[in-house]
């Protein structure tokens, strides 16, 4: 073959080296990218600017070091950005905006209750844990810093310590916000069919409307492990209409529609939503169901995003990491180590269910034990789980 | 075609795929170290994004940043970058100097990327980095430091409480180098086709004997082998000379001389088998040659650079490599070569028709690279 045109001054050397290139490339599938270049045009766009990302000089920036009036919403700001969008570095300058009032003594409590929904935000639920105890200590009645601390030991698998921060709601939130709280504890210890009714029965009236998405996001994922899969996409899609950026429960519907093999729908529920991991997954696995050459694309940067996580040493989306591993990779052990590391954090009926199953597919029947001995503890009831949980099913 | 083009290219493709679309994932930014002795090679790569936070770039304050933009605050970027990333070597600090800025596309969209070259005083063998991008900004950031040292490479997490790290680079530099250069040398004469086609032009008739114009098979090994071995020798001791005067810069020929003549003398060895004019004395055109082809080589180490300190050291390991190449080639053709000689096929069809076949693609060669334009 006579060398390609080009470049003679640049020679054969870099023709092995490409491989090489290539190949390291390939495996720091994390650092995935073409190569670097130089635009060809001045007018080439490399980037939209999201809101609320613009650079302060530092006279502004020292203010909000200074002046609680103005990180406060700020930080606020960042987290409802983070919220509405599902991008993560909206979490990171919230931070910023909170640290020097976090790092201070005393330190201001709406600033630690903040900061512990950013830490929750990134699974760092012990953190978040010590942040809202500070806060406590020198706030006992605030309700938000009890219901995010009451959410974060639900995902702990602590019911009852939730329940007892629930309580503490009464006086604040009122008597059916106290209730919800603790009913979607309960439905978790052995009452789901109780909490069920209880929380269903409740008239929508008696709920701000934020709450009543909560509520329609709590019956659905009940509806669903009591195994009536129509009351929960019911509930699911009236919680959706009342709060479509509610990533949670847009999930919590995708799962319900890809157990059922709807990836048609599944892809036009999550349509627009490409570019957050969670979604992403659930798209991939309604791509793999269709055969859609678009997976390879999809699969590719759940790779990268993965990767970099593990690189950051984060576990940010270890649950959705394992079921990429198991689902999309047919990798079992190392799916099987995502949701063990996964355990290791987080308690969800969601985590018990990808435990169970990587063990499974693993032929690991002991990697699933601390789940199987945290549903027989709990009395936890879960339709999905039964398949798991006769008796020598998972030996 | 080399199956390796094809891999590299299916690899760049869907690498470039995955980048189409963005994915939300936290601040990153990513540094890249490759170790050569005292001298580095690296790039540290920001976020279009977050290099707005963390100087501004969005001069006309419409929401998006264009290339333009980012190219006219190249000097305040690298400035910030500068003040925010340092290295040192056993406690003595590295300068840094960038390269032109780039643009690099990941999976979370475009990253300015600037490449630098460091200078350590002294080997790099305890190398400590501080990072503090995106410091006060977003504390979430985090630096992933890729660093490649010889064929080993380390990774190591920086930001947020963590801004130092201290890297060993503990393989004797010496040795690292040997190994690279030798690889380097290997490699080369593995991908350089041009060089085997001069060589085995030559070789090709090293298992016959010219006789009234008729070319006849050898009767014993014994003949063949110091054919093999005089010519073999010839454009060793040819190509060393000239590669060790250009590595030290003695001499110095244009690329496009050397590469259009190196493509005629392929041409010239190659008719020589089916016109043989030059028979007994076929070691004298390879060291003739020889001599051209070692300004060849010569580029590739140019371009590769000798690592200072162990210039002669790295230079023979590249050329050892060259020979351990070439070698090989030779103990992998020459035994079939010697087997086949008997036959009609190799004196009738495979040494004059191999031999025409190998004079049109060098004269292909000669054409692309003595009379087109260079890219």
């Amino acid at each position: 073959m006579p060398r390609a045109c080009g470049n003679h001054s640049r020679p054969r050397y870099y023709r092995g080296r490409l491989l090489w290139g290539a190949l390291l490339l390939l495996m720091q599938g994390a650092l995935a990218s073409a190569a670097p270049r130089i635009p060809d045009s001045d007018s080439q766009v490399l980037a939209q600017l999201p809101a609320g990302v613009r650079h302060t000089s530092a006279s502004t920036l020292e203010m909000s070091r200074s002046r609680i009036d103005i990180a406060l919403p700020l930080a606020r700001f960042y987290i409802t950005q983070a919220r509405a969008s599902g991008d993560l570095r909206y979490l990171g300058y919230a931070e910023g905006m909170l640290s020097p009032w976090v790092h201070r003594s005393p330190a201001v409590p709406a600033a630690l209750v903040l900061d512990a929904t950013v830490l929750q935000s990134r699974h760092a639920f012990d953190a978040a844990l010590t942040e809202l105890d500070r806060a406590l200590q020198l706030q006992p009645d605030d309700a938000q810093a009890w219901l995010t601390r009451a959410t974060v030991l639900r995902v702990l698998g602590r019911y009852d310590e939730a329940i007892i921060s629930c309580s503490h709601l009464q006086a604040q939130a009122g008597a059916d916000i106290a209730s919800l709280c603790e009913q979607s504890q309960r439905a978790l210890m052995g009452h789901l069919a109780t909490a069920y009714a209880t929380l269903s029965s409740m008239p929508a009236q008696a709920l701000p409307v934020q709450a009543l998405a909560w509520r329609d996001s709590e019956l659905g994922e009940m509806a669903e492990r009591l195994g009536d899969d129509a009351a929960a996409e019911r509930w699911l899609r009236e919680g959706l209409q009342i709060a479509p950026r509610d990533f949670y429960m847009r999930t919590a519907c995708a799962d319900l529609l890809l157990r059922q093999h709807r990836a048609t729908e599944t892809l036009s529920l999550l349509s627009g939503y490409e570019a957050i991991e969670p979604m992403l997954l659930r798209i991939a696995m309604a791509q793999a169901m269709l055969a859609d050459p678009a997976l390879t694309r999809s699969r590719a940067m759940l790779e990268s995003a993965f990767a970099l996580e593990q690189q950051r040493g984060e576990a940010v989306h270890r649950r959705e990491q394992a079921r990429f591993l198991l689902d999309l990779q047919q990798q079992p052990q190392a799916a099987l180590a995502a949701a063990q590391q996964n355990w290791a954090v987080q308690r969800e009926p969601d985590d018990i269910l990808i435990l169970l199953r990587a063990a499974e597919a693993a032929h690991r029947p002991d990697a699933a034990a601390p789940a199987l001995q945290f549903v027989r503890e709990h009395a936890l009831e879960d339709a999905r789980l039964a398949a798991y949980l006769r008796p020598g099913a998972a030996t | 075609m080399k199956a390796q083009y094809w891999l590299a290219l299916v690899i760049l493709l869907t690498a470039g795929l995955a980048t189409s679309a963005q994915a939300h994932i936290a601040s990153n930014g990513f540094l890249t170290l490759q170790v050569h002795a005292s001298e580095l090679d690296g790039a540290v790569e920001l976020a279009v994004r977050d290099v707005e936070l963390a100087i501004g770039v969005d001069d006309n304050h419409d929401g998006t940043v264009t290339w333009g933009e980012l190219r006219h605050n190249e000097a305040r970027l690298q400035d910030y970058v500068a003040a925010h990333f340092s290295m040192s070597a056993q406690g003595s600090a590295c300068v840094l100097r960038f390269k032109p800025l780039q643009v690099n596309e990941r999976v979370d969209g475009n990253y300015a990327y600037l490449p630098f070259a460091a200078h350590c005083p002294g080997e790099a063998r305890r190398l400590e980095l501080g990072y503090s991008l995106m410091d006060g900004i977003d504390p979430s950031h985090r630096g992933l430091l890729t660093l490649v040292d010889g064929a080993t490479a380390q990774t190591a997490v920086l930001g947020g409480a963590n801004t130092r790290a201290v890297l060993e680079v503990d393989a004797p530099s010496r040795l690292r180098a040997f190994q690279e250069y030798l690889q380097a040398g290997i490699w080369h004469i593995w991908s350089g086709i041009d060089h085997l086609l001069f060589l085995l032009s030559l070789l090709l008739p090293a298992v016959l004997i010219r006789r009234q114009g008729h070319w006849e098979p050898v009767p014993r090994a014994r003949p063949a082998f110091f054919n093999i071995l005089k010519v073999v020798t010839a454009f060793t001791i040819a190509h060393s000379i000239t590669l060790s005067l250009a590595a030290f810069e003695v001499v110095r020929l244009p690329s496009r001389l050397t590469e259009s003549v190196i493509a005629a003398s392929i041409i010239v060895a190659a008719l020589n088998n089916i016109f043989p004019i030059v028979i007994e004395s076929r070691a004298r055109i390879a060291f003739a040659f020889g001599l051209l082809h070692g300004f060849g080589f010569a580029s590739v180490l140019a371009d590769m650079g000798l690592p200072s300190g162990a210039r002669l050291l790295s230079l023979l390991a590249f050329n050892l490599g060259i020979e351990t190449g070439q070698l090989a080639v030779v103990l992998a053709v020459m035994p079939l070569a010697y087997w086949l000689r008997t036959g009609v096929l190799y004196r009738r069809a495979l040494l004059p028709w191999g031999s025409a076949a190998i004079a049109a693609v060098a004269l292909v060669w000669l054409v692309q690279r003595a009379f087109l334009p260079t890219g």
